[in-house]
């Protein structure tokens, strides 16, 4: 089953930057956006390595490297294209994040399409 | 030989200004020119990734350029350059010490060990029939503490022939496999600690090759677990833990890090000599933890008053 809930505004994330979001209250985040100019990429919070079953940033909303260029896991350094999820380099290369469905609304309301059972449980 | 354990892990970063400050908060203490040291005075070093000074990375780009082994005495030191001097070049660096890469790729420093001498009394708990207690009268716990990182106990690599790695630092430097997990690689200690391991191995496909997590003993569980609370209250994210280990018995919390790796801190790690035996079990969550923990918020079992 899925369902549609907003996560933001569009104008609170900042170019080059990301944000987590913990949309269904498990008590940590499960899903992040990543702001790159006009588009925002979202994806779920669990690195391919280790089959999901850790998130990806060091701390609060670290999941881009320095220079906002990468997604990083800070576990074990895997790197992820920010537009596709795609792992380019690190423990999972080959394998891909997984995408979370965005909308955004006229008004700048960002909503993510959330599968309820995939988001904050176990993936595959 | 008297290879004593790991002195100093030499990072190669991406973001000097967040892994010195992560260290920082981990406990360690700043020291100047990119160096954190434990009480004992081992240390991780961490410099731009850029850094001349610095070893070549990996192929891989592990943020590990080096891990720096102390030695009792200049004859051991002789003897690694004499024993390494065989097959591959060994440099002389002008601070003393030496520099040679291992059959993985593994850049490889040795120095007479800069560790202190400790005097620091371990957690001691009270039990019925023990004879070592606390002192009457002496609290246990603090609401408040921030113990500091005592000394480097072990770093980790995932590497593509652990049988490879293995056979380099038994036959070459006199490490002695302590446990194994099937398929995945050896626990070693240096014949110079009684430690149960100051490296371990880890197989995986040739891409991954570089450092998985590096570790400072604590002065026991509760260090653990207050050090890594201080840890969660200041942002960070805990990795695995906090819990405790079937081999080596050590209690563990790790936590992911802006290094690309993973930061542990241990407490109570046994001890062995050449009278133990290695075991061998096969990988999983079952034979790597006797039992796992998450943290969550401080909660107390607080309602209104009776009868309201």
């Amino acid at each position: 089953m899925r369902q549609t809930v907003p996560l933001c505004h569009l104008d609170d994330l900042a170019d080059g930057s990301a944000k987590g979001f913990d949309p269904q209250h498990q008590g940590s985040d499960t899903v992040f956006i990543v702001r790159s100019g006009d588009k925002v990429f979202a994806y779920e919070d669990k690195c391919p390595h280790y089959r999901g079953q850790t998130s990806l940033p060091w701390r609060k909303d670290a999941y881009l490297d320095p220079f906002g260029e990468t997604i990083v896991c800070a576990a074990h350094g895997a790197h992820f294209e920010i537009a596709t999820g795609l792992c380019t380099a690190g423990p999972c290369l080959g394998e891909s994040l997984t995408r979370v469905p965005l909308q955004i609304r006229d008004d700048g309301c960002v909503l993510a399409e959330l599968n309820d059972n995939n988001v904050g449980g176990e993936s595959p | 030989m008297n290879i004593i354990g790991p002195d100093a892990l030499v990072f190669g970063v991406d973001d000097v200004e967040a892994c010195s400050q992560y260290v920082t908060d981990y406990g360690l203490e700043p020291k100047g020119n990119g160096r954190f040291e434990a009480l004992d005075g081992t240390a991780v070093i961490v410099l731009p990734k850029d850094d001349p000074t610095l070893p070549a990375p990996l192929a891989t780009g592990t943020s590990l350029r080096k891990t720096v082994y102390g030695v009792a005495d200049q004859q051991t030191l002789d003897a690694i350059a004499a024993e390494l001097g065989k097959d591959r070049e060994v440099k002389q660096l002008d601070d003393g010490s030496l520099e040679a890469v291992d059959d993985l790729g593994f850049v490889l420093g040795f120095q007479v060990t800069v560790r202190k001498a400790l005097s620091l009394a371990a957690e001691v708990v009270n039990a019925p029939g023990s004879s070592a207690l606390r002192p009457v009268n002496t609290v246990g716990v603090q609401k408040e503490a921030s113990p500091k990182p005592r000394s480097l106990s072990h770093v980790v690599y995932f590497v593509p022939d652990f049988a490879k790695a293995e056979a380099f630092y038994a036959d070459r430097l006199g490490f002695v496999t302590t446990d194994r997990f099937h398929h995945v690689g050896p626990f070693m200690r240096p014949a110079g600690t009684d430690d149960h391991h100051t490296l371990f191995f880890i197989q995986t496909p040739p891409h991954m090759q570089g450092i998985e997590h590096f570790t400072f003993h604590m002065g026991g569980p509760t260090e653990v677990m207050q050090a890594g609370t201080n840890m969660v209250n200041k942002g960070y994210q805990s990795f695995w833990g906090p819990g405790r280990h079937l081999f080596g018995s050590n209690w563990f919390w790790y936590f992911k890090s802006p290094f690309g790796c993973n930061m542990e801190y241990d407490a109570d790690m046994d001890l062995h000599d050449d009278n133990w035996t290695a075991r061998e079990l096969p990988p999983g969550a079952d034979n790597s933890q006797a039992f796992l923990f998450q943290y969550r918020e401080k909660w107390a079992p607080m309602g209104p008053p009776p009868g309201k």
